[in-house]
């Protein structure tokens, strides 16, 4: 019954991608190509990421949380939003429109995410004999991180397409955009220091992607007003 | 299209949903897999007949007592602590060739654990139900696999969990979760030509001046292989350990003497270390045949020690010729001498040998059978059963004394030196302690944890072993042209490897538990899929893909 087990983690951790798509104008449009081009962006920045990681960390000796790592840790995850810039500006998108552009741009980062971070372990370990949770969780922050991807690529598409947006509203945007691009060392730091167990820290980010999508919707909506 | 932020929304709560739905179906984490080494029962053909278990795989579920009515186990693997299996439960199953998925017997924990030595009447329960289950074990075939492993912490969950599995009232099978334990091992192997191997050292006697004749040799003899239920765990502290370890003290004391020409005894002193004890002492026997006629028959007379490491103050010398013959007479009044002294008693018996009869109970008859005399000091009153008293399970260092073995040390040394030296009768104390001659209890202790240590099952000792050279190594320490012999053990017996293995115990999920899982997931997925549509394009939409089949839908847009 082991391949039954895995076959659900798959579907939990890659079902909502693919039901956001089909569910979505997304797939009306035909924007899987900007979809695919977003997730070769993502594998071009995680392999600059690993780059970077390998070069100016240095490999921890136990597991305890060093302020100084961490701090190289999250700029280089700034390089995520580096490729997210990227993927939405540079590349050229024939006549799609912003919304769905973020969007699709959003999913296919997130997939490819999932995929890079996510398929193999759980082939690896999903198929094994003994039962854990592990997989089910990590198929719940493949959801979350859907959600958070998707809500920095509204925001991101705010920052970075949208000329014509409320004065008051850009400090709130960057900051918002700030604390999603650092919500990985968040969790990090949680697991690590605070020593919160799986389902806690997997809670949290189910929540605070909740919060997230919630003040980006907001904010893209207030934007979306005419002046 | 302000809605589709909306939908990451709706995702979000939709997989909150999914996660409250998650944590309603799960109760407490599930522990990781876990490895454990365990230790087969033996597998041998005895004169062509299996015996033991022939099965080395295992994958099943476990079950545990006390076992539901009419369970059915012949698809799963009984976890059961020694003192909780009954054994009128495994006679009842060999007897009616009912079929089980597998065995795993918990030993207490290292069987010399503090709980045990705190009670003797707890150890000696465990002593007396692992006698009495290896010598079942031992003489059935036992169709299905059967392992032995140490009680921990990790199975006194895995059986409360197993409890609490079965008082819910389900049987043990693949719907109920549960554990699945796991040996994956190869089909265990024909042993290929069993070796024997036996060690003898000499301390050569001083030749009078002109003394053409050979000096008469006094052997001291005492078998060190085991055999057990579980090889891999058959250590024989006491049987015989002990022996072999009282022999290497008596080598080492006499070689002192032995160094010196002045205290050079007029007799050579054989030492000799069989294997094969427990199948009818065949090491011994082919070692006999090794000696040329002539040497054999210098041999004065031949002491083998058995079973030494547990006696109090009642010790006896086996024999199998009348003890009204004079030579045997003479070497008891030596030994009854240094007893009484020492304050113990040693008692002789007789048993005559039966030439026809292939069953050897004692070391000494084989010496008998080649007209050497000789005899046996033992603990044992009466002759062991075939394969009885041979290092078994419960044989381990808690049964085995260095009191016990330094005691003997002392009979026979101290008996050995007043005949060799004449000192019949003269209250002389060769082996005084604190002198330069004193018997060295850490040598004994550290020999005795050694052999503790060190399965001995001759068969899977091969005659390279490091132990084998441990041995050799020792005794030429004390004695000179140490030689091993190797011999193959005789065709009675076959052999099969696989004695250790490495348990795999898996937590697995229930199906039930994987339908739930995949009904949330399905649902959390159609759910998603319809907030969505809704939210990006209206109600309409949904239940117009649900009309109309996609393929004409495309054409028509």
């Amino acid at each position: 019954m082991t391949v039954f087990h895995f076959l659900n983690c798959a579907a939990l951790t890659f079902g909502p991608h693919v039901v956001y798509y089909s569910a979505t104008p997304l797939s009306e449009y035909d924007t899987i190509g900007t979809c695919v081009k977003a997730a070769v962006v993502y594998l071009g920045t995680a392999l600059v990421k690993l780059v970077c990681l390998a070069t100016l960390l240095k490999v921890p000796e136990n597991d305890s949380f060093d302020p100084y790592q961490e701090l190289m840790k999250i700029f280089i995850g700034f390089i995520d939003v580096a490729g997210l810039y990227f993927a939405l500006t540079q590349l050229t998108h024939r006549n799609i429109s912003q919304n769905h552009k973020f969007q699709a741009v959003g999913l296919g980062w997130a997939f490819a995410d999932s995929v890079l971070h996510r398929l193999a372990p759980l082939w690896i370990g999903a198929r094994g004999l003994e039962f854990t949770w592990e997989y089910i969780f990590q198929g719940l922050e493949a959801n979350a991180n859907l959600v958070m991807t998707l809500s920095l690529a509204a925001l991101g598409s705010l920052m970075w397409l949208r000329k014509n947006k409320p004065r008051t509203l850009v400090p709130i945007i960057y900051a918002c955009a700030l604390l999603l691009a650092t919500m990985p060392s968040i969790t990090s730091y949680l697991r690590r220091s605070l020593e919160w167990q799986t389902p806690k820290v997997v809670g949290f980010e189910l929540f605070s992607s909740l919060v997230m999508a919630f003040i980006s919707w907001q904010l893209f909506s207030a934007c979306q007003r005419p002046m | 299209m302000s809605s589709s932020p909306s939908a990451d929304l709706l995702a979000s709560a939709s997989s909150a949903l999914a996660v409250l739905l998650v944590l309603l179906a799960c109760v407490e984490l599930g522990d990781a897999a876990a490895a454990v080494g365990v230790y087969r029962l033996i597998q041998y053909d005895l004169a062509g007949a299996p015996l033991g278990s022939p099965a080395a795989s295992l994958n099943h579920h476990a079950a545990a007592l006390p076992l539901p009515a009419g369970a059915d186990l012949s698809r799963s693997a009984l976890v059961a602590p020694l003192l909780d299996l009954p054994l009128a439960f495994l006679r009842e199953y060999l007897a009616e060739k009912k079929h089980l998925g597998g065995l795993l017997i918990l030993l207490p924990k290292k069987l010399n654990d503090e709980d045990a030595s705190a009670n003797s009447e707890g150890k000696g329960q465990v002593k007396s139900s692992l006698a009495e289950l290896e010598k079942l074990l031992l003489h059935e075939e036992v169709p299905y696999p059967v392992y032995f492993a140490f009680q921990d912490d990790h199975f006194d969950n895995l059986l409360s969990d197993i409890r609490k599995i079965a008082s819910s009232g389900q049987p043990a099978s693949a719907t109920t979760g549960g554990y699945k334990l796991v040996v994956s091992t190869p089909e265990p192997r024909k042993v290929p030509s069993p070796t024997i191997s036996n060690i003898q050292g000499w301390l050569p006697g001083l030749k009078g001046e002109g003394d053409t004749e050979q000096l008469p040799t006094i052997a001291i003899v005492a078998n060190y292989d085991t055999f057990g239920a579980a090889p891999a765990l058959s250590v024989g502290s006491d049987s015989n350990g002990s022996g072999a370890v009282a022999l290497l003290e008596i080598a080492r004391l006499f070689s002192r003497l032995y160094s010196s020409p002045k205290t050079r005894g007029k007799y050579n002193l054989l030492f000799g270390l069989t294997s094969g004890g427990p199948y009818n002492y065949n090491g011994t026997n082919k070692w006999l045949r090794g000696f040329d006629q002539r040497v054999r028959e210098t041999i004065d007379y031949a002491i083998c020690l058995n079973s030494v490491g547990s006696w109090d103050n009642e010790l006896w010398m086996h024999v199998s010729k009348p003890p009204e013959n004079p030579y045997i007479k003479q070497i008891f009044e030596d030994f009854s001498d240094v007893s009484k002294e020492m304050g113990v008693s040693v008692g002789i018996k007789h048993k005559k040998i039966n030439v026809s009869n292939p069953r050897v109970a004692w070391e000494h008859e084989q010496f008998s059978r080649f007209r050497v005399t000789a005899l046996t000091l033992s603990e044992l009153s009466s002759p062991p059963e075939f394969l009885e008293s041979t290092g078994g399970l419960y044989d381990n260092r808690e049964s085995a004394g260095a009191e016990s073995v330094i005691r003997t040390v002392r009979l026979v040394s101290e008996s050995l030196a007043r005949h060799i030296y004449g000192l019949k009768g003269r209250n002389i104390d060769v082996f005084a302690e604190n002198s330069s001659l004193a018997i060295n209890p850490h040598y004994i202790q550290s020999w005795l944890d050694l052999l503790s240590q060190t399965p001995r099952v001759a068969p899977f000792l091969q005659k390279n072993d490091p132990f084998i050279a441990a041995l050799k190594k020792e005794l030429s320490e004390h004695t000179a042209d140490v030689h091993v012999q190797s011999d193959v053990l005789d065709g009675m017996f076959t052999f099969y490897d696989a004695t250790k293995a490495t348990l795999n115990v898996y937590q697995v999920a229930s199906v039930t538990f994987d339908l739930l899982f995949l009904l949330v997931i399905g649902s959390y997925l159609i759910i998603l899929f319809s907030f969505l549509v809704i939210t990006t394009r209206g109600l309409d939409d949904l239940i117009n893909i649900f009309r109309r089949p996609p393929s004409r839908k495309v054409k028509g847009a």
